[in-house]
């Protein structure tokens, strides 16, 4: 007899698949280091499970931070067809208070509340022969679990990834990449870096994505189906060339990678998107003293406007920032344009213009 | 004939004696302060703060020149970059404060937003006909120098600053820049015209009678002295001072720190010198008790004994670079006789207040003697308005550097005047 197998219980048949409805604790199995400021953060349920999902979704976790409950998500780096864990890959944000706590204080053992998954950026929702993946720095993440579903499965692809990074030594998966580009004949990743790293002069492409670069990268790019996910900016830059080459824009899709910052994101079914219909909040304004109805799926400042007030705003789109103002109470989904720092939603503000309510709230205006 | 078409600056350029102060009219006639803005402020590389002035994306920082006012930001790609502080609307001044954070630029007058690439991305009410590409931020020459910011309003910046940084980077980098941050900064406004400022900064015969604490780290030798004016104690310190310069110059090469003096002060347009300058007793820094005020280190070092290295820059820098902590100078002209001195002290990023350092004990010796010099242009200035005031004869043991200052303008000058 002697030492229990650990591995046998996760290996038991018909093991039940996680329902965040029954049991919404995760456990983190383990922490990796991917790059100087990226980590991956496995996790498993408490008992045995399985995990399902569409590569490409995303879970909502509750994080415990400074006595305050702060809700993000994150896309799932790992893939469905390693099912028994999930994984999520963050970068570290200078002031992030999420990535900086996750980075800092996840540890082997610890637990989380998370529920999901949730999403609809995924090439199980828009199934194509071909494909072109792009991503920007930690953007890598939902196309990393597509790409990885597609290996683990050995069927033929036609799948072309293209990952920005700063420098070689910033490339997210790098060693992955490669190994699954040499497993599967139709797989092709390719980085581009803006710079070399310290330790490593960049051989490939350099720079920026550019329609050049993207042309000589994947010359027959318009006939694939596009999945895009990085930084705001990374994201327009992609719509811009893609755009300039005329690409059928049905076949796009793109994703924000961190949903703290919901920029431009259009084709993303996100856990707090979905309110019900006819729902609406109260929302009182406190340098005015006046209090509005504001229905869920509404800019606060539409439905201000309509109720006759006059706020300072100018774009309308997230962009300039005139109405920015203070939160004081409830939350809020914001899809804004640049206009607002993430240190500055981080302190409580908000641009109205692009914020819808998540319940009732109050406003310093 | 020459002197009925000559202006009387060209005759002031034409009669300056080397080896001489300048004459009158250079520290205190307005028009020749504006020439000054306008050749010596609008043609060359006018170093103006740190990289981590602006540490994180939608940092702005803004530096007034004369009439010009740049804004220089961090964008989301962590670049820097330089603007003309003005709404191409109807030319409002975009951001005001000295220091702020954006998420883009927005004018208060009319709301036009500009990203931080310059780009003009909302403009209200201007009509289908109106193209925002043909409204954007007009850039300015920006160059960052191992984290060192440096701009220029030409729209065509000397070339040669490229042989300067080429020499200066691998002076300057190990002392990590990026990794720092701004702890203290003072705006000193001194009453004289910017060229005493600069020609104050450039030598150290003034050291011994009037900077008590600044002369406990710094040897004064190291700017020259006459042999015949020192006595037999004063020429051993001199020689220790020369035999430091030798063996310590020689360990810090060997450990890979460039230490040898270069000077090419009035040889390029874009003029500098440098030099790792021992520093006396402990040897640490320019501090009072010439220890360390930081105890967390810049960049990779491990060794506190780096002597201070000096970079000087023509027209308007200097900058003192040790193990711990830095401190750089930027002077800006506010009239003909008054002139900005700003000067910025850094420490390691990770350094905190009170644990790793005590600020009184970082910003100390300079805060003295910058109040001290702030007196001596004083009377520098208030003496060249006298009648009585004519150029008098630069030391050519303890006043070199002055004069090539002095060279370097004059020969500038000469070079930009219109024909």
């Amino acid at each position: 007899m002697g030492h229990p197998d650990p591995v046998a219980p996760h290996l038991a048949q018909g093991l039940a698949p996680w329902n965040a409805d029954e049991d919404d604790i995760l456990v983190c199995r383990q922490v990796r280091a991917e790059t100087a400021d990226v980590k991956s953060f496995i996790f498993a349920a408490r008992t045995p499970r399985l995990f399902h999902y569409r590569p490409g979704q995303f879970l909502t976790f509750d994080f415990e931070i400074g006595g305050e409950t702060v809700n993000r998500c994150y896309t799932i780096s790992s893939a469905p067809t390693r099912p028994h864990l999930v994984s999520i890959t963050v970068k570290r944000v200078p002031g992030g208070p999420v990535s900086n706590w996750l980075h800092d204080h996840m540890a082997p053992g610890r637990e989380i509340r998370a529920t999901g998954p949730m999403g609809e950026f995924s090439t199980s929702t828009h199934p194509a022969p071909k494909y072109l993946f792009l991503s920007g720095g930690s953007g890598i993440t939902p196309l990393m679990s597509m790409a990885r579903s597609h290996h683990d499965l050995a069927l033929p692809v036609d799948i072309t990834f293209v990952h920005s990074a700063r420098s070689p030594a910033d490339i997210i998966f790098r060693d992955e990449l490669d190994l699954m580009g040499r497993n599967l004949p139709g797989f092709r990743a390719i980085s581009i870096c803006e710079a070399d790293s310290p330790g490593e002069r960049w051989g490939g492409f350099r720079g920026r994505l550019s329609l050049d670069a993207l042309s000589v990268i994947a010359p027959d790019f318009r006939t694939r189906e596009i999945f895009t996910c990085g930084p705001a900016p990374y994201m327009a830059a992609v719509r811009g060339i893609l755009g300039q080459a005329g690409f059928d824009m049905d076949r796009y899709h793109e994703e924000s990678f961190d949903f703290g910052t919901l920029t431009g994101a259009e084709d993303t079914a996100t856990a707090v998107a979905v309110a019900a219909p006819g729902l609406s909040y109260r929302v009182e304004f406190t340098k005015s003293r006046r209090v509005i109805d504001c229905p869920a799926d509404k800019h606060i400042l539409d439905a201000a406007r309509e109720a006759g007030m006059r706020l300072p705003s100018s774009c309308t789109k997230g962009l300039c920032g005139t109405c920015k103002s203070k939160i004081v109470s409830g939350k809020v989904e914001m899809k804004h344009a640049g206009g607002i720092r993430q240190r500055e939603i981080d302190m409580g503000l908000a641009l109205i213009c692009c914020s819808k309510p998540l319940g009732d709230l109050v406003i310093e205006r | 004939m020459l002197d009925v078409v000559q202006t009387p600056l060209k005759s002031l350029i034409a009669r300056r004696r080397p080896g001489y102060t300048l004459e009158a009219p250079f520290y205190t006639s307005p028009q020749i302060l504006q020439t000054d803005l306008d050749l010596i402020f609008g043609h060359h590389w006018i170093y103006v703060g740190v990289e981590p002035d602006v540490p994180e994306p939608g940092d702005v920082m803004v530096v007034d020149i004369g009439a010009n006012s740049v804004l220089i930001v961090r964008d989301d790609d962590l670049g820097v970059k330089a603007f003309h502080n003005v709404c191409r609307h109807r030319g409002a001044r975009l951001v005001h404060e000295p220091k702020t954070t954006v998420g883009n630029l927005v004018c208060g007058y009319h709301q036009w937003t500009y990203n931080l690439e310059g780009k003009l991305v909302h403009a209200d009410h201007m009509g289908k006909d109106f193209d925002p590409g043909c409204h954007g931020l007009k850039p300015v020459h920006l160059r960052s120098l191992a984290g060192l910011l440096f701009i220029c309003l030409s729209d065509d910046p000397p070339a040669d600053f490229d042989e300067m940084a080429a020499v200066m980077t691998p002076y300057i980098a190990p002392h990590d820049i990026a990794n720092c941050k701004v702890i203290h900064q003072s705006d000193l406004i001194e009453l004289g015209n910017w060229k005493l400022t600069m020609e104050n900064n450039r030598e150290c015969y003034h050291c011994s009678a009037n900077h008590p604490e600044l002369t406990i780290p710094l040897f004064a030798y190291g700017f020259g002295f006459s042999p015949d004016s020192v006595d037999e104690t004063e020429l051993k310190q001199a020689q220790r001072y020369e035999q430091m310069v030798c063996d310590l110059g020689a360990q810090w090469e060997a450990d890979g720190l460039p230490s040898r003096e270069v000077d090419r002060l009035d040889d390029m347009v874009t003029g500098y010198r440098t030099q790792r300058l021992p520093i006396d007793r402990d040897g640490e820094s320019q501090t009072i008790d010439t220890k360390v005020a930081s105890k967390k280190l810049l960049g990779q070092f491990t060794n506190s004994k780096l002597g201070g290295l000096s970079f000087w820059t023509q027209p308007n820098s200097w900058h003192h670079f040790m193990s711990d902590h830095i401190v750089t100078f930027s002077v800006i002209p506010l009239d003909a006789e008054r002139t900005l001195l700003r000067t910025k002290w850094l420490v390691h990023k990770d350094a905190v207040e009170g644990v790793d350092y005590d600020l009184e004990n970082v910003i100390g010796v300079w805060v003295a003697t910058n109040d001290q010099d702030g007196t001596l242009v004083g009377w520098a200035q208030a003496g060249a308005r006298s009648q009585a005031y004519e150029p008098g004869p630069y030391s050519p043991y303890t006043e070199m550097l002055v004069d090539k200052f002095c060279n370097w303008y004059i020969g500038r000058l000469n070079a930009l005047l219109p024909r």
